[in-house]
């Protein structure tokens, strides 16, 4: 640029050539400092690093570390014992029976979580008094520490003095104590905190729906209900899946409040017994090929997600 | 098919009076049309006779029956939207027999009627396809197949074509009167361009700030508007409108317009003005330009000219004033050429200067 500019302006005057000459010094020190290409790099390569230290080392180390014996709580070198670990895992009962509990409180979470937060949508999409200030408090709970939430949801669930046994009139019931009763109780805690989330989504799924096309359907002799699983739902149906899909792969994850609310054999999510199995038993390599499994999973049920949203999509 | 009333209705937005005092009756098997500007209240109506919009107050009946109570779905009648409102994830066959589901009509007679609607309307190839893949004529048959389908009451229509190009506008003019004369169905049909109105309608309302201006044959409203503003809204290039004094008496009368010399015509033509101050009217055909002067004629100049290929439209000034002729094109060869021009005085209009009222002799 600055090559061109001289040529640009040499044969018209000597003052822009003064000028020019004036400004060399500066601009060629800035392209001696800093090229786009260096700057460019400069932005990249603490992110790159970030990820290589805090994520690609870790997912390849633990990789290794899933085909070995390796314990990190002693010094003893690990020694390569190929699928084994693998096996053990897909063999034993008990890890299937933390699936089993898994799915059975995903299941339970994200449908009560989209249940909750699209009704929550649909009634704050149409004209309300005060939607803004009800808006904002409804999103409060999302905005909470997991831990938090989990420690006073022990209170409000307790048997003696808990205010949800008060208000529903239950006496000494025991939510978490109670093995058929502690992963519902869990779960409502998940559906409470993220709700707020499902509905933000859907608010903005829902108000993205035209006004004419309800009108459309109004004069097309549709009901409400006709109206909303024919128009509404599959109009909303993208960004809803996309909740789902977050929701989903969150509620696999699910460790803080249910590893604080409950300590059932019921409510051990894989979480759970993923972090037992590492840092209570130091078994490093069977729990990381734990994790492995568990990612594997995730990904594939992601995957299936994905290709209803792009089927979504593409109507 | 069906007989749409409408007495006394008023509809108001928060203060903003939006429908005044609107009365009007829609034959059986008639094609209204509902003309006048943005914000004149005609969408408005449409809406209210659907059920989309409920009225202030006044009554509103479909085949005899009070309907301003009852909900849109509850009314059998069907609305074509300006912005077409197909469903967006359903194909054409789906949105067609989007109506006729939700009434649970049953499949194979389902089939049959969008099959027969499609054919009337020659989409038939498109009935595997999304909206998002039609052009917007087609987009536009499909809206009218959704609401031919059922067949309602009333076929109701709020600017149907005004998003597509000007070719398409026509084309798609001529294949919604096809369609009317076909099905014969009670249409109201609500536009701003005159010239759609013009050439569907058996009547055409026009309206203005929520008032009904006329409700009258296409032919009258254009040859006997009944105020200032129907005036100057229908026909184009717009009616000169001009004031005008009326001198002499015995068996002629000079119209003059400013300062000019005036015109010579008929006293019958201007008796029944009175004296009293009135606006002239005279469509730019009702003009007469020659090129040499004689009776009747007064000389002037040209000040602009507008080629339009089958005629051109030529300023000319009269007094302090500048008319608008029509005449055959090249007749005019520029500005500043010498004109004489005369007024067609049987196709004069006077309106009263106070009201705009049409001032029209009793025959």
């Amino acid at each position: 640029m600055r090559e061109r500019s001289r040529r640009l302006f040499h044969p018209e005057s000597d003052i822009v050539t003064d000028v020019i000459t004036r400004l060399e010094p500066d601009s060629r020190a800035a392209s001696r400092g800093l090229s786009d290409l260096t700057i460019r790099n400069l932005f990249i390569i603490p992110t790159i690093a970030f990820l290589i230290i805090f994520n690609v080392f870790p997912l390849l180390y633990s990789l290794w570390t899933s085909f070995t014996d390796f314990r990190a709580s002693t010094t003893a070198p690990a020694n390569w014992i190929g699928l084994a670990n693998y096996r053990e895992l897909l063999n034993d009962p008990f890890i299937w029976r933390n699936f089993t509990i898994t799915a059975k409180y995903v299941i339970i979470s994200v449908t009560g979580q989209v249940v909750v937060g699209f009704g929550l949508a649909m009634l704050l999409n149409r004209a309300i008094p005060f939607k803004g200030l009800v808006t904002t408090l409804l999103l409060l709970p999302m905005m909470l520490s997991m831990a938090v939430v989990g420690l006073f949801w022990k209170l409000l669930y307790d048997p003696s003095f808990g205010i949800i046994n008060y208000f529903l009139g239950l006496g000494k019931f025991e939510w978490l104590a109670d093995p058929q009763v502690a992963l519902w109780a869990v779960a409502i805690v998940d559906i409470w905190m993220w709700s707020p989330f499902v509905m933000l989504l859907s608010l903005a799924g829902l108000s993205a729906v035209p006004k004419h096309l309800y009108e459309a359907a109004e004069i097309d002799r549709a009901g409400p209900f006709y109206t909303f699983f024919r128009i509404t739902l599959p109009l909303v149906a993208p960004i809803l899946m996309i909740a789902i899909i977050f929701r989903t792969m969150e509620a696999f994850k699910t460790f803080d409040h249910a590893y604080i609310l409950s300590s059932q054999p019921t409510t051990e999510l894989i979480a759970i017994r993923l972090y037992k199995m590492a840092f209570l038993e130091w078994q490093t390599g069977l729990s990381s090929a734990f994790a492995y499994i568990v990612l594997i999973m995730v990904v594939a049920i992601t995957n299936i997600y994905v290709k209803y949203l792009n089927r979504a999509k593409a109507r | 098919m069906a007989q749409i009333k409408l007495q006394n209705v008023q509809k108001f937005f928060g203060a903003v009076q939006v429908l005044r005092d609107i009365n009007l009756e829609i034959a059986d098997g008639e094609f209204v049309v509902m003309l006048g500007q943005s914000g004149c209240g005609k969408t408005t109506t449409l809406r209210a006779i659907a059920g989309l919009e409920t009225v202030s107050s006044g009554t509103i009946t479909i085949d005899g029956r009070e309907v301003q109570d009852l909900k849109a779905a509850d009314r059998d009648i069907a609305f074509v939207f300006q912005s077409f409102s197909l469903y967006p994830h359903m194909t054409v066959y789906e949105n067609i027999a989007f109506p006729l589901r939700a009434v649970r009509i049953p499949q194979s007679d389902r089939d049959k009627e969008v099959k027969e609607v499609a054919k009337v309307l020659g989409i038939e190839r498109l009935l595997s396809k999304r909206p998002s893949a039609l052009s917007g004529g087609d987009m536009q048959r499909v809206a009218i197949g959704r609401a031919l389908v059922r067949r309602p009451k009333a076929l109701l229509m709020d600017e149907p074509i005004g998003a597509l190009d000007a070719k398409l506008r026509e084309q798609m003019r001529a294949e919604i009167k096809r369609l009317h004369i076909a099905r014969n169905s009670t249409s109201v049909y609500v536009t701003h361009d005159q010239v759609e109105a013009m050439s569907l309608a058996d009547r055409i309302v026009v309206m203005h700030d929520g008032v009904l201006q006329q409700v009258d044959s296409p032919e009258q409203v254009y040859l006997h508007p009944a105020n200032l503003f129907v005036a100057q809204f229908v026909g184009s290039p717009v009616m000169n409108i001009t004031d005008v004094s009326v001198e002499g008496s015995g068996t002629d009368a000079l119209l003059r317009i400013g300062k000019s010399e005036g015109f010579r015509v008929p006293s019958a033509v201007v008796s029944h003005l009175n004296g009293a101050p009135a606006k002239l009217g005279i469509r730019p055909e009702a003009i007469i330009l020659s090129h040499n002067g004689g009776e009747g004629f007064v000389e002037t100049e040209t000040t602009n000219v507008e080629p339009l290929g089958s005629h051109d439209i030529v300023d000319i000034r009269i007094g302090d004033e500048t008319l608008r002729a029509r005449c055959e094109s090249g007749f005019a060869r520029g500005e500043g050429e010498r004109m004489w021009v005369s007024l067609d005085h049987h196709r004069a209009h006077f309106f009263d200067a106070g009201n705009g009222q049409s001032l029209r002799k009793e025959v």
